[in-house]
């Protein structure tokens, strides 16, 4: 346990300290890492620990970059406000799907999600007076990267300590007890509809804002690149290779992806996409319950919920 | 002009029979998932390897594209088996959201297999351009033709699932797969024919469409999506369901791009599908869970 504690305190020394003295490809590299995890962990949120798969995560992420940079472009508002706003927005618009497509089970609430991130990308490309359309929307070039790195960090970091709470607390009991049995979770009393809700909430803020965070960081968007299907991908398989419903699955698991991404697969797309999937298969058939539970099991990390 | 009574019909055909296309991809997703509950996300991507098929027998060697329909069939029966007999087989008994996650992890490497060796290109297959006109209708010669093999090949699984004791044994083993077991009949057969099958219509559905639209690897996701509608509409798990779910949402497609644009007729899949998810989402031919 002190030897973990010490690797963690290190991680978040050199994540804090890296603008210090690293390249801005770095810093390029830390910032994806951390909006991943940000990603995943929210995802984790919802998916992991309440146990409905979502396949339109992407939508709470395009809504927040989508929200940012029209605030940033038509009203000159400060990145950090408009991002803020993103996650703001991800939560309303994100509150009366997540009211409706919860009573909807398994399968069914992972398709109707794919098919609102979907409706939203549509969305985006028609409503061209608010959003340009296809033509996108291109924004302020920044300065300098390390307030954008720091956000990302904050990010990750406010939602890892979030999958902390939820892993530890009452709350996270009972949305555990929906995954395992919803059913059962409601003949003991727990009022199934509002716990879902809330996770769902939950889990739609902080992609808003690590979108509205990105919108400013990559300087242009459109609706195929901030709704693109592959970010949901990546985030579902970050969390399960990690471990889904762990507190640092989807942490581990963003890390691990984007290195080997970024080491070697970024030079083979199609191969690189292709592993991605086949990743999946795998981990699904042999490694169900990801590397936090292999670790947990083989002893090497403690069998607690808080890990 | 836009309710003349002439273009309301021809769009009215022209929905369709665009439906009965859609009616074979959905009724081989509505199959496996009445067999194994399973909802195979890879299996509009079988669709696409179908209609890269049929693309390239056509422009290497010529060959008629219904002809490459017929041998499409048979390579993809043989991969939907396959892929159920080493992949899918395993997770049948796992929860619904594990089989979900795997078809979704094939679904990506079919795509990027499909990237990889046939490139991101838009290609399409040049067959029996121009088209018929009837009473002020003009009616594509394609579309007609695709129309009339989709609907042979549909009726023809009808009847098999009616009346062949083969097809007796999936509609029982779609019914309660262990009073089947018991029945005698072999469950784990049933499934990996339903798949071989289910990938064979949906390899012939991809022919079809290869005939009357641009193809490209990723093709398979907004046909996916439209797949899902139909077993919604229709009702899920119901042959005959995906059906009439089909022609539906082809009637609405082609409506909406008549009144508004052809974007908006792609988001009328997604519109109808969210509003049928909410509303009934047994479906209008489905039973009640």
């Amino acid at each position: 346990m002190t030897g973990l504690r010490v690797l963690g305190v290190a991680a978040a020394l050199a994540a804090l300290l890296l603008p210090a003295g690293a390249p801005a490809y770095l810093l390029g590299v830390g910032l994806q890492l951390f909006m991943y995890a940000t990603l995943a962990g929210s995802w984790n949120v919802i998916s992991g620990f309440t146990g409905y798969t979502s396949f339109g995560h992407v939508a709470f992420f395009g809504i927040g970059a989508y929200t940012a940079a029209i605030l940033i472009t038509r009203l000159g508002m400060a990145w950090p406000w408009a991002a803020l706003a993103g996650g703001a927005m991800a939560l309303l618009l994100g509150l009366p799907v997540g009211a409706i497509c919860l009573r909807l089970k398994g399968p069914y609430f992972a398709i109707a999600m794919l098919g609102f991130a979907e409706s939203l990308r549509l969305l985006a490309t028609l409503w061209t007076s608010l959003t340009k359309g296809g033509t996108g929307i291109t924004l302020p070039p920044i300065q300098t990267l390390v307030p954008t790195y720091y956000a990302m960090l904050a990010c990750a970091a406010a939602v890892l300590a979030l999958n902390y709470w939820i892993a530890t607390s009452s709350f996270g009991l009972r949305l555990l007890s929906i995954r395992e049995d919803e059913r059962g979770a409601e003949a003991i009393g727990i009022n199934t509809t509002t716990h879902k809700i809330a996770a769902f909430a939950l889990s739609t803020v902080f992609p808003g804002i690590v979108g509205g965070v990105y919108s400013q960081y990559i300087t242009y968007i459109d609706p195929s690149s901030v709704f693109l299907a592959l970010i949901t991908v990546q985030t579902i398989i970050m969390t399960i290779l990690g471990g889904a419903g762990t507190v640092l699955g989807p942490v581990l698991g963003a890390t691990a992806i984007s290195v080997v991404q970024e080491v070697l697969w970024a030079r083979f797309p199609h191969v690189h996409q292709g592993l991605l999937g086949a990743l999946i298969i795998f981990v699904i058939l042999f490694l169900p319950g990801g590397v936090v539970e292999v670790l947990k099991e083989r002893r090497i990390l403690p069998r607690v919920r808080s890990i | 002009m836009l309710l003349d009574p002439a273009l309301l019909l021809q769009t009215a055909l022209s929905g369709i029979l665009l439906g009965a296309v859609y009616a074979l991809l959905a009724g081989g997703l509505n199959l496996i998932f009445g067999v194994m509950r399973i909802i195979n996300v890879a299996h509009a991507d079988l669709m696409m390897l179908g209609a890269y098929n049929t693309f390239w027998l056509f422009s290497l060697w010529g060959v008629n594209p219904l002809l490459g329909l017929l041998g499409g069939m048979p390579v993809l029966f043989a991969l939907g088996w396959g892929l159920q007999r080493f992949l899918v087989s395993r997770v049948v008994r796992a929860s619904e959201l594990t089989s979900l996650l795997l078809t979704f992890g094939i679904s990506i490497v079919i795509v990027n297999v499909g990237l990889y060796a046939f490139t991101g290109d838009f290609r399409s297959v040049a067959y029996l351009s121009g088209s018929i006109v009837v009473r002020g209708m003009a009616l594509s010669k394609v579309r007609l033709v695709a129309f009339a093999v989709a609907l042979a090949i549909t009726v023809a699984v009808f009847l098999f699932l009616r009346w062949h004791p083969w097809g007796r044994a999936i509609r029982a083993t779609s019914q309660h797969a262990d009073l089947a077991l018991a029945c005698g009949i072999d469950v784990d057969l049933v499934r990996l024919g339903t798949f071989g099958l289910a990938a064979a219509l949906a390899g012939a559905a991809g022919s079809l469409i290869s005939m009357m639209y641009s193809i490209y690897p990723e093709m398979g996701a907004f046909f996916l999506l439209k797949s899902f509608a139909i077993i919604i509409l229709g009702g899920r798990g119901s042959f005959p369901g995906a059906f009439v779910g089909a022609l539906i949402l082809g009637l609405i497609e082609s409506f909406t791009a008549l009144w508004t644009t052809a974007t908006h007729a792609e988001a009328a899949a997604y519109v109808t599908l969210i509003l049928m998810l909410l509303l009934k989402p047994s479906g209008l031919l489905g039973e009640e869970e």
